[in-house]
């Protein structure tokens, strides 16, 4: 990335239709819950300031459409990403199951530079149905699952509730800010360096 | 009049290029000789008479124009130098091409109505001929002078008259019969003559409108004058080479303006990519004020003031100003009733098409004339037919409906691709259009009701299942059929142009984002540029708007009437491309001013939802979409949805979805 200190984070949010993606973005966002999201068409985001260490950062946070029919937009939307949130209905097994389609299509779209260590945060979302009764994904499956996949971190939330949904982006946040951090290591410091000549053969990060 | 030269033109390469082909051609055979009728006499010859075939100055193509005496005829010529090494950005198309593409072959003067003089204060001096058919070929700079006199050698040899109206009008051949005269003094906006179909009756029919628009038209054209403003004589079958040429004059003009109005615009940013030296030059600029006060422009000022983003106004006022046909109010069960028969035929379903295309109809009346518009019902159908059609589809309904209606609960457990789908239809009933009155509340029947068609298409059309978006194309038309079973026959028929929006590989609307992305091309090459530039030439950004047809940009009321219009394919089945590029030029300057990345883009466009203007958005569209004309229909692939699918190749490719 150019030479600048990096500022906007880029996250993504994949899961199948209806699992709340939207409702989590607007809930941790805007604070506030609607039955009438309608079905996201195509992509959108929202921003919202962060601070981490006294440096302010906006988190632009992607929400996409659900269904597998519209994954080829991808190439478009996840580029540049820092962070890929994986979403899921603890209502649905389906949804869970799909959690590793989503993974393995957005390292394929997104082509991160080093997909091994890209981070994830996988969101088990809606518990506060039916006061967990109708809940068919145990907590220790979707655990074991994101063990299994290089400890990707964890959390359940209610959306409508706003349950957990300030920690998982806090989360979120912090793993946008480390992913970027190593190439950021080998980026010049433009308020430190004097001389605009070195800046510009930077070229070398890898 | 005074031949003003101005601008040395020794350092132009055009220039050079032709001074040297034109020496040359005096000794040799010039390049237009072959063209020329046998036994003709050259009565007049100029070189360096030159079109811009875009908006930049600096393309230009320079020519011979001449005038050949024949027995009593007299013709015109112009044709381009050959080997021209123009300053051309449009690389794709070779030059070639291009020139014989405005190359005027010899045209009976008999055939021209008139000619326009424009002779501005700075720059040089052009004329615009205007054939009796009412099309018209693009401006032809003299940048060697001679106006006076190539009008001077027309009037020795044929009836030539000022124009009692406008003195920089010359009227070639005065109309023999007097309804035509009459008409011709109308001048008529240029969308009728290029709805050739219109017939005399249909003119004087919609005289109202044609009054409307004369206001506009008359002292827009005292002003700057063009030609496509004159009125035609109804002539149905032009060649397609004189439509081409009328569009790209029209461009042309566009262009011309476009470009006075960025200069304006960005006069003091020298740096701006998009600004030559040329488009600063003030070479037009004292018909400007005159223009802005054109009390048509209210049409945009009417724009509801909630929009935060400044349009870019005086492109569109002017585009608007040379083709916008008023829009009419909806149209009325008294009216449509004239175009039925008595057993319920319609009689002129083109007529009837371009009527709603105009205005729409009103809400009472969409029940009974969306059916037709969708192809549902054959426009030649009688009364008892379709009585007896909706008899037959009810009961075909009821039959599709059964197959998944039969389907027990110890089967749906067996059946992972009938729960997933159900599943998927489930999700998003429940949240579509809830917050409009007719699927709002709690257990509202008509959101099952949703749920009931839409699982019965997708066993219907059991290749293309169920996908997101068709619940927001279904809403509108359960809410106007009422029946069910009618909203379905309804849905399916639309679903059979727009069905390969849903395509699993997305085939449908690649194909459509690369038809908006040639257009956008063909009618704004900055802005493509600029997109190009910006890695945006996906279009993804307008994947909403294509995808559901603008259902998400609008009010409900709105979207059926945009709808409606749509469906008319009166000016193109197509015309939903036009409404992107019109949407995109009006917000031309803001995206580039801005620097919009893709990121902004898609923000910027997600966020324009509620506050297009659509009457005013679907007159720039026609205007565009004439404009581009077949040039424009060109670039539009073969079968790109809502054409009706070439062949039947396409179920195959449907079957190789993975089936939901």
């Amino acid at each position: 990335m150019p030479s600048r200190r990096r500022t906007l984070l880029k996250v993504i949010i994949l899961g199948d239709s209806g699992v709340g993606k939207t409702s989590l973005m607007n809930q941790y966002v805007n604070k506030k819950f609607s039955n009438q999201y309608k079905a996201t068409i195509g992509a959108d985001f929202l921003t919202k300031e962060v601070q981490f260490d006294d440096r302010l950062f906006t988190l632009q946070i992607w929400d996409t459409a659900g269904q597998e029919r519209f994954q080829s937009l991808g190439v478009a939307f996840y580029r540049g990403a820092d962070c890929c949130v994986l979403v899921y209905d603890v209502n649905s097994m389906k949804s869970f199951d799909n959690l590793n389609n989503w993974r393995e299509e957005f390292l394929i779209q997104a082509s991160p530079s080093d997909p091994d260590n890209f981070p994830f945060v996988v969101i088990g979302n809606k518990i506060d149905v039916d006061g967990g009764n109708s809940r068919v994904v145990p907590e220790k499956k979707a655990r074991a699952w994101c063990a299994s996949k290089g400890n990707i971190p964890y959390f359940e939330t209610s959306a409508k509730e706003g349950l957990n949904v300030e920690e998982a982006f806090q989360c979120i946040a912090k793993n946008a800010l480390k992913s970027g951090e190593e190439e950021e290591i080998y980026l010049p410091d433009t308020i430190d360096v004097g001389n605009g000549n070195q800046q510009r053969s930077t070229g070398c990060e890898c | 009049m005074i031949e003003t030269e101005l601008h040395d033109l020794s350092d132009d390469a055009d220039y050079a290029a032709s001074q040297q082909q034109g020496s040359q051609s005096i000794t040799r055979s010039d390049s237009g000789r072959r063209s020329e009728p046998e036994g003709a006499e050259v009565v007049y010859m100029k070189d360096n008479v030159s079109i811009h075939p875009t908006q930049y100055m600096s393309e230009r193509i320079s020519g011979r124009l001449k005038l050949i005496k024949q027995g009593d005829s007299l013709f015109l010529t112009w044709i381009p130098y050959k080997g021209q090494n123009t300053n051309t950005r449009l690389s794709e198309r070779g030059d070639s091409d291009r020139n014989n593409l405005y190359t005027i072959r010899p045209l009976p003067l008999t055939d021209v109505r008139s000619i326009r003089r424009h002779t501005p204060p700075l720059g040089w001096q052009y004329i615009i001929v205007v054939l009796a058919s009412g099309l018209a070929f693009p401006p032809l700079y003299f940048y060697n002078g001679g106006v006076k006199e190539f009008l001077t050698t027309i009037k020795q040899h044929v009836s030539l008259v000022r124009s009692a109206d406008d003195a920089n009008v010359f009227i070639v051949n005065d109309f023999q019969d007097p309804l035509q005269k009459t008409l011709s003094s109308l001048e008529l906006p240029g969308v009728v003559s290029v709805a050739a179909q219109s017939t005399n009756a249909s003119l004087v029919a919609s005289s109202s409108q044609v009054n409307q628009g004369r206001s506009d038209v008359s002292s827009y054209d005292s002003n700057t004058g063009s030609q496509s403003l004159r009125r035609q004589k109804n002539k149905s079958n032009d060649p397609t080479k004189d439509l081409s040429i009328q569009v790209l004059e029209k461009f042309s003009l566009v262009t011309k303006f476009a470009r006075e109005t960025t200069s304006q615009l960005f006069g003091e940013n020298s740096g701006d990519p998009f600004l030559s030296n040329e488009w600063k030059r003030p070479s037009h600029s004292q018909s400007l004020p005159d223009l802005q006060s054109q009390p048509s422009t209210n049409d945009l000022e009417e724009v509801p003031c909630e929009v935060p983003v400044p349009a870019d106004p005086m492109e569109f006022e002017k585009l608007a100003l040379v083709w916008g046909k008023p829009r009419q109010p909806p149209m009325t069960k008294e009216e449509w009733i004239t175009f039925l028969d008595s057993e319920g035929r319609v009689v002129d379903s083109n007529d009837l098409r371009k009527r709603i295309f105009y205005g729409g109809v009103v809400h009472e009346l969409r029940k009974e004339v969306w059916p037709f518009l969708l192809g549902c019902y054959d426009y030649n159908s009688t009364y008892a037919e379709r009585e007896y059609l909706r008899s037959v589809r009810k009961q075909d309904y009821e039959i599709i409906k059964l197959q998944w209606q039969s389907i027990s609960p110890e089967q749906a457990k067996r059946f992972t691709k009938f729960r997933e789908r159900k599943g998927l239809i489930e999700k998003d009933v429940v949240r579509t259009d809830r917050a409009f009155s007719f699927y709002d509340g709690d257990d509202n029947p008509n959101v099952n009701v949703l749920h009931d068609i839409l699982l019965t298409y997708s066993f219907y059309n059991f290749d293309l299942g169920y996908c997101q978006g068709m619940s927001d194309f279904l809403s509108p038309l359960l809410f106007v059929m009422e029946d069910e079973f009618e909203a379905f026959w309804c849905f399916a028929a639309l679903l059979e142009r727009v069905g390969p929006n849903f395509n699993r590989d997305q085939s449908g609307m690649h194909a459509q984002l690369f038809a908006l992305s040639k257009l956008v091309e063909l009618s704004d090459s900055p802005l493509h540029n600029y997109f190009k530039q910006q890695d945006c030439l996906n279009y993804f950004f307008c994947f909403r708007w294509i995808l559901i047809q603008f259902k998400r940009e609008m009010r409900y009321e709105e979207t059926m009437r945009l709808w409606e219009v749509l469906w008319t394919h009166y000016p193109s089945e197509h015309l939903h491309l036009y409404v992107c590029v019109a949407i995109l030029k009006r917000y031309r300057n803001k995206i580039i001013g801005e620097q919009m990345d893709f990121d902004t883009l898609l923000k910027f466009i997600n966020e324009l939802s509620g506050q297009i203007d659509l009457d005013s958005i679907v007159r720039d569209a026609e205007a565009l979409c004439i404009c581009a004309g077949e040039t424009g229909e060109a670039c539009i692939p073969p079968g790109t949805p809502p054409s009706l699918p070439i062949e039947n190749g396409l179920v195959s490719s449907q079957l190789e979805d993975e089936v939901l």
